[in-house]
């Protein structure tokens, strides 16, 4: 089983792909859910406090606006863990943790600055591209070992 | 600075969309109780909630995505189901994440039919059918001289 | 009390930056609760299409299509709030065109803010109150006209101000250095009392604005606290005699600087700055000692000199300081470096706060630097118009508040 980042880190569609063939999707929810069954100070409502774009630094310098290094926060982690990763760079409609387009372009340079297997798609627009979706997606996930197909 | 002090914590939740023709949220959400066994279970207009230990859960998972695999889709959710700090009633909107989820769920129907065509599908013939994802490439600056010359 | 005062909010960001709770924190302070706008997806694409700027942040879209929501009136809202992160350039075009977009079609507040890791509830406050009070409180800021006998006390960072009306008519006045706000507060009052003829017993309400509204306010038992937004705005066109269509006013105060653009009296969109005490009337204070000068004799010494002649490359009141005592060092005279000052805190409050706003003329300068004619020819040539500082300018709160006072001097007798 191996851990594969999907981007957007919020997609339903990519985190249902990657778990429905026997891998682990990254996504943003791992890292929300972490910050919100940790105690500490009281920040609603993802349990962000100032200290998170802190330790964004370590992803981003201190020019770099605050809301940037906090996403950073989130994911710079998950970068880290990832054996792969499934990126739909169209993800114009991601918002939330997925909102800022200059995390998210930080973030796919990181994703292929790693050296790990990236898999690059759009979304279907058509059943015949959902076919092919669907295909690229197995086929990516079978080379990475372990499909329970 | 108030204390924060978590609840639910060590769980997962799970978000288990449904957008199918034969298989409503309410269809989803019976099946879920029957299996229940005592995990937290919730309703909403898409389909469930799941919470509960990892184990709890993915045997839950695994039990309704059968039910209509190609159908149903399902994505971690960092926060227990109902948190205030995610309810739409006490933002007076929906959450940001509300919006992508509905244009993913748009797609669904395409990607349902992926599902469906590529199930049987071997090996060999997934990698036929997969295409990495091209762009064109942008034109060559050579090129672009030459059509500006010949239409000259 | 009313019901809370609904502030759209209307951000990108602020959840990862760690502040989301110190904005909802800063509106409960006031009796007042943020909310997102909701739209569908369908809305979001058609009005984030139609109104043109092509941003790609995905959060920038919805802040747009929100804005549109409520400028349509599809989503209701009291007051508006935009904001998003320090430094994002993006998101800068964003919140300055919707500021004018909002402010132009529609007669919601509107402020903006661009926020840090570091901002807190604290610094959002006064914000979020003038807000809420030019929501909750447009037909008391709809008065034009003092009545009574009304006392407006302002407890600013640097100096405490008292002005006492009678019949439209300022009769009284006092003015001291803060030092013990309460202590500022009773010699400013016994002051103007005494000026005016008048006990305790003949003032039938009173008004408190400024950093120590609220507690000045409980001591005098004040009628209306408010803060210096709305009660500076209040009283720059009262004084101006400008009441009616738009405004601009400037407020260079001590601790912190206030850029009003102003309808009928009424704030639509402002900003307040502190984060550098160079663009404050405290440098202008620093420069005045160190030139062995009384601030007053500042403004006319910089009405003779010319601040181009002397370097000026810092906009820190530390360093500032220290390039006019090179200045001087090197043989400017004391007119040019007062010159210099002056120009040094007109543009920099030009350049981080004026952006912000729509400056529509007349411009009108108040507060206590208002007095200072150099710094105000320097504002004026950077905003190449001519600037208006009315009569008593520098009790420009303690007017406003004796103005607003008097709409419950008719509840009193009722």
């Amino acid at each position: 089983m191996a851990k594969v980042f999907i981007y957007p880190a919020t997609s339903l569609m990519l985190s249902d792909l990657v778990a429905r063939y026997g891998h682990k999707p990254l996504g943003s929810a791992l890292s929300v859910r972490e910050h919100i069954q940790a105690g500490g100070f009281d920040s609603p409502p993802l349990q962000i406090t100032p200290e998170d774009p802190k330790k964004g630094l370590h992803w981003a310098a201190v020019e770099v606006p605050s809301g940037v290094r906090g996403r950073m926060s989130l994911y710079g982690p998950l970068v880290e863990e990832a054996d792969a990763a499934i990126i739909i760079e169209e993800s114009d409609f991601a918002f939330g943790c997925m909102g800022c387009a200059r995390t998210n372009e930080l973030l796919i340079f990181l994703l292929k600055q790693k050296g790990v297997p990236v898999l690059e798609l759009s979304y279907p627009k058509t059943k015949e591209e959902g076919v092919t979706f669907v295909a690229s997606i197995r086929t990516f996930l079978a080379e990475l070992g372990g499909e329970k197909a | 600075m108030k204390e924060y002090n978590p609840e639910y914590v060590g769980t997962e939740t799970k978000y288990i969309f449904v957008d199918s023709p034969t298989t409503t949220p309410q269809d989803l959400a019976i099946a879920a109780y029957e299996v229940a066994m005592g995990v937290m279970i919730k309703e909403t207009c898409f389909g469930v909630q799941v919470t509960g230990t990892p184990d709890e859960v993915r045997r839950i998972v695994e039990r309704l995505r059968k039910i209509d695999p190609f159908h149903i889709f399902i994505k971690d959710r960092g926060f227990p189901p109902g948190d205030e700090r995610r309810c739409r009633a006490n933002l007076g909107g929906s959450r940001p994440g509300y919006l992508g989820h509905e244009y993913e769920i748009g797609l669904s129907r395409f990607i349902s039919h992926g599902l469906k065509e590529t199930d049987t599908m071997k090996p060999e013939d997934l990698k036929k059918t997969a295409q990495p994802f091209k762009r064109e490439p942008p034109l060559d600056i050579e090129e672009l001289a030459s059509i500006i010359e010949e239409e000259a | 009390m009313s019901r809370p005062v609904r502030i759209a909010q209307l951000t990108c960001g602020a959840d990862y930056s760690g502040v989301q709770n110190e904005i909802a924190e800063a509106a409960k302070a006031v009796d007042a609760e943020v909310f997102y706008p909701d739209i569908s997806l369908n809305d979001l694409r058609r009005d984030f299409d139609s109104f043109g700027l092509n941003v790609k942040s995905p959060d920038l879209k919805l802040v747009i299509a929100r804005a549109k929501a409520l400028v349509t009136g599809k989503v209701e809202a009291d007051a508006v709030f935009i904001g998003s992160c320090f430094r994002c350039a993006e998101a800068a075009i964003v919140r300055t065109e919707l500021r004018r977009y909002i402010h132009m079609n529609s007669t919601l507040p509107v402020v903006s803010y661009s926020f840090t890791e570091r901002t807190t509830s604290g610094t959002l406050l006064t914000r979020m109150e003038a807000l809420t009070t030019i929501a909750r409180r447009r037909a008391l800021l709809a008065r034009e006209k003092q009545t009574g006998i009304t006392m407006g006390v302002d407890s600013g960072s640097s100096t405490t101000k008292c002005v006492i009306m009678k019949e439209n008519e300022i009769i009284g006045t006092g003015w001291e250095p803060t030092i013990e706000v309460l202590k500022s507060s009773d010699l400013v009052v016994e002051a103007a009392l005494a000026e005016a003829g008048l006990t305790m017993n003949d003032i039938e309400a009173i008004g408190t604005t400024g950093y120590g509204r609220f507690l000045i306010g409980k001591h005098l038992n004040a009628d209306l606290v408010q803060e210096e937004l709305t009660v500076n705005s209040k009283g720059a066109v009262y004084l101006a005699d400008n009441q009616h269509g738009p405004a601009t006013v400037i407020d260079i105060g001590g601790m912190d600087n206030k850029a009003i653009s102003v309808m009928d009296g009424i704030p639509g969109t402002f900003t307040m700055g502190g984060i550098c005490a160079g663009a404050s009337g405290r440098f202008l204070e620093m420069t005045a000692k160190r030139l062995g000068i009384d601030i007053t004799e500042l403004g006319p010494l910089a009405m003779k000199g010319m601040g181009e002649e002397v370097p000026m490359n810092s906009y820190c009141i530390v360093f500032g300081t220290q390039s006019l005592v090179n200045a001087l060092a090197a043989g400017s005279t004391p007119e040019d470096v007062a010159a210099a000052a002056c120009h040094s805190v007109a543009e920099q409050v030009f350049e981080q706060q004026l952006q912000e706003i729509d400056i529509r003329e007349p411009v009108i300068m108040v507060g206590g630097t208002s007095l200072i004619q150099g710094l105000v020819r320097a504002m004026g040539e950077l905003l190449q118009t001519k600037i208006i500082v009315p009569h008593h300018s520098q009790y420009i709160g303690a007017t406003g508040a004796a103005l607003l006072a008097s709409g419950f001097v008719d509840r009193k007798k009722e």
